[in-house]
């Protein structure tokens, strides 16, 4: 993101609203930290330009100091429409197409971090029984991570055995899905966070999530770790004793497909 | 695709906290289901949920609910999120009635959604669930910022933001609601629970 410095007053409403924690006034307007900066483009979304004369608002901020008041704008503005959104080339494009959740990735069509996985299982059939799904995100919650730490993790995955999910952005930036190895050029771009989505046996879990735990400290970001599959046909969960027994702990929340997609994905295999 | 997943909370919090949202499956069911997912977001709105998301625009950005759920098209995928169980199974049923044929996911706490799914005639497809958060866990803030922020599972709202609402309600400059919709507003998927919200602040605020 870029700030006007022209049109900037200083008034410090888009620091608390940066994701990264990477815009900081200073002498009287605001800057932000274009290597830290991830492109989510949330500060010129949120604040609403409310478009006032840049000396205008300047002069009254000035004559309140005089008389020592303050005036507060409504956390949800920018008085003078100062952040500019910049024209991004690559491989910085890939801190939009992974940050803003309103970019779509041109590798993969999609928006967002990452496929459809199980929320189409019923049409897609994408993680069948005796398959198990990982998503592996990198930076969140709230921290941003590079691709370096991405790399670390996709290179432990795959030699635990996964198999990458082919339509996942970050696969797409992989110049090796047998090793997990990314493209030179984008190691050193970092994002708000990204997904590493694959698919195993389910005999291969606990090595999986031994690996898993072993990677995590090697990065210098936070990840959340998900788990899915197809449930049996009494609805049973078939992870459960695998992840207590590698010694960690589901959550209470989680996301349920809940059936209703058509056509089915094994009406789909006998139709063809 | 978890943006709706790692929610953080406690079993009593997750419990007023569910977000229903239809995928469609590109090159399979896409074409054509933007009448369906207009009749999903219909009937959705008729059980009055907290938040919606259309097209990048949630409750607070988007305007009139009319207006956005005229604006859905095939590339839409709307979500709905709710307080009230009650509304969640009445939606279910109503769902599983209509047979729109798009998938439908729930995120909330899962025993409460296999409750309501066997209460409609329903069993489980597939499920995914949070394994939590490893690597450098000592960077994180409080229980308290990330169990609002992580309400917007892309990330869009920001740590210092959910600090600066419980500042501001605990002086006096918001009242939790307010806050509560300021924080939601850069969560362009609206599935943060304004509901939810309200209630952290307020718990926030009495901790003062």
């Amino acid at each position: 993101m870029l700030i006007d410095k022209e049109k900037c007053v200083g008034c410090g409403n888009c620091v608390p609203i940066c994701t990264m924690g990477v815009i900081s006034v200073v002498n009287g307007t605001s800057q932000v930290n274009q290597e830290e900066c991830v492109e989510c483009n949330t500060c010129y979304r949120t604040l609403r330009s409310e478009g006032r004369n840049p000396t205008f608002v300047r002069s009254v901020r000035w004559l309140l100091r005089q008389f020592r008041l303050a005036y507060d704008a409504p956390p949800d503005v920018c008085p003078t429409g100062a952040l500019t959104p910049p024209k991004l080339t690559w491989p910085r494009t890939l801190r939009a197409e992974f940050s803003d959740p309103n970019v779509k990735h041109p590798s993969t069509g999609g928006g967002g971090r990452g496929t459809e996985e199980i929320k189409t299982n019923d049409v897609t059939g994408r993680v069948q029984e005796g398959k198990i799904g990982f998503a592996v995100e990198l930076g969140r919650p709230g921290l941003g991570a590079r691709f370096h730490d991405l790399q670390t993790v996709a290179m432990a995955l795959a030699k635990a055995g996964v198999f990458f999910e082919p339509n996942n952005p970050v696969t797409h930036l992989m110049t090796d899905t047998k090793t997990g190895v990314l493209r030179e050029e984008v190691l050193n771009e970092k994002v708000m966070s990204a997904i590493i989505e694959c698919r195993a046996d389910a005999a291969q879990v606990p090595e999986i999530l031994a690996a898993l735990r072993r990677v995590a400290g090697e990065v210098k970001s936070v990840i959340s770790a998900a788990i899915a599959a197809r449930c049996g046909p009494d609805g049973s969960v078939p992870y459960l004793d695998m992840v207590r027994e590698a010694g960690f702990t589901l959550s209470l929340n989680g996301k349920t497909n809940i059936g209703l997609g058509r056509p089915r994905f094994e009406e789909r295999q006998q139709a063809a | 695709m978890t943006n709706r997943l790692h929610r953080q909370g406690t079993h009593d919090g997750l419990s007023r906290d569910y977000v229903v949202f239809v995928t469609v499956a590109r090159g399979i069911n896409r074409k054509g289901s933007g009448p369906k997912s207009q009749r999903f977001l219909r009937l959705a709105l008729d059980e009055g949920p907290v938040n919606i998301g259309v097209n990048g625009k949630n409750l607070i950005t988007g305007g009139d609910p009319e207006q956005m759920l005229a604006g859905i098209t095939d590339d839409s995928h709307p979500s709905a999120v709710f307080s009230n169980l009650e509304a969640v199974r009445r939606l279910v049923g109503k769902l599983k009635e209509e047979d729109l044929g798009l998938s439908v996911t729930i995120s909330a706490l899962t025993d409460e959604v296999d409750a309501i799914l066997r209460s409609q005639g329903l069993v489980r497809h597939s499920i995914e669930h949070s394994l939590g958060i490893l690597g450098r866990t000592e960077r994180l803030p409080t229980q308290q910022v990330l169990e609002l922020t992580s309400m917007c599972g892309h990330g869009c709202v920001s740590h210092n933001h959910a600090r600066k609402m419980i500042d501001w309600t605990k002086l006096g400059k918001l009242t939790p609601r307010q806050a509560a919709k300021y924080l939601a507003r850069p969560c362009s998927c609206g599935v943060f629970n304004i509901d939810r919200g309200e209630e952290l602040l307020t718990k926030a605020m009495d901790m003062a």
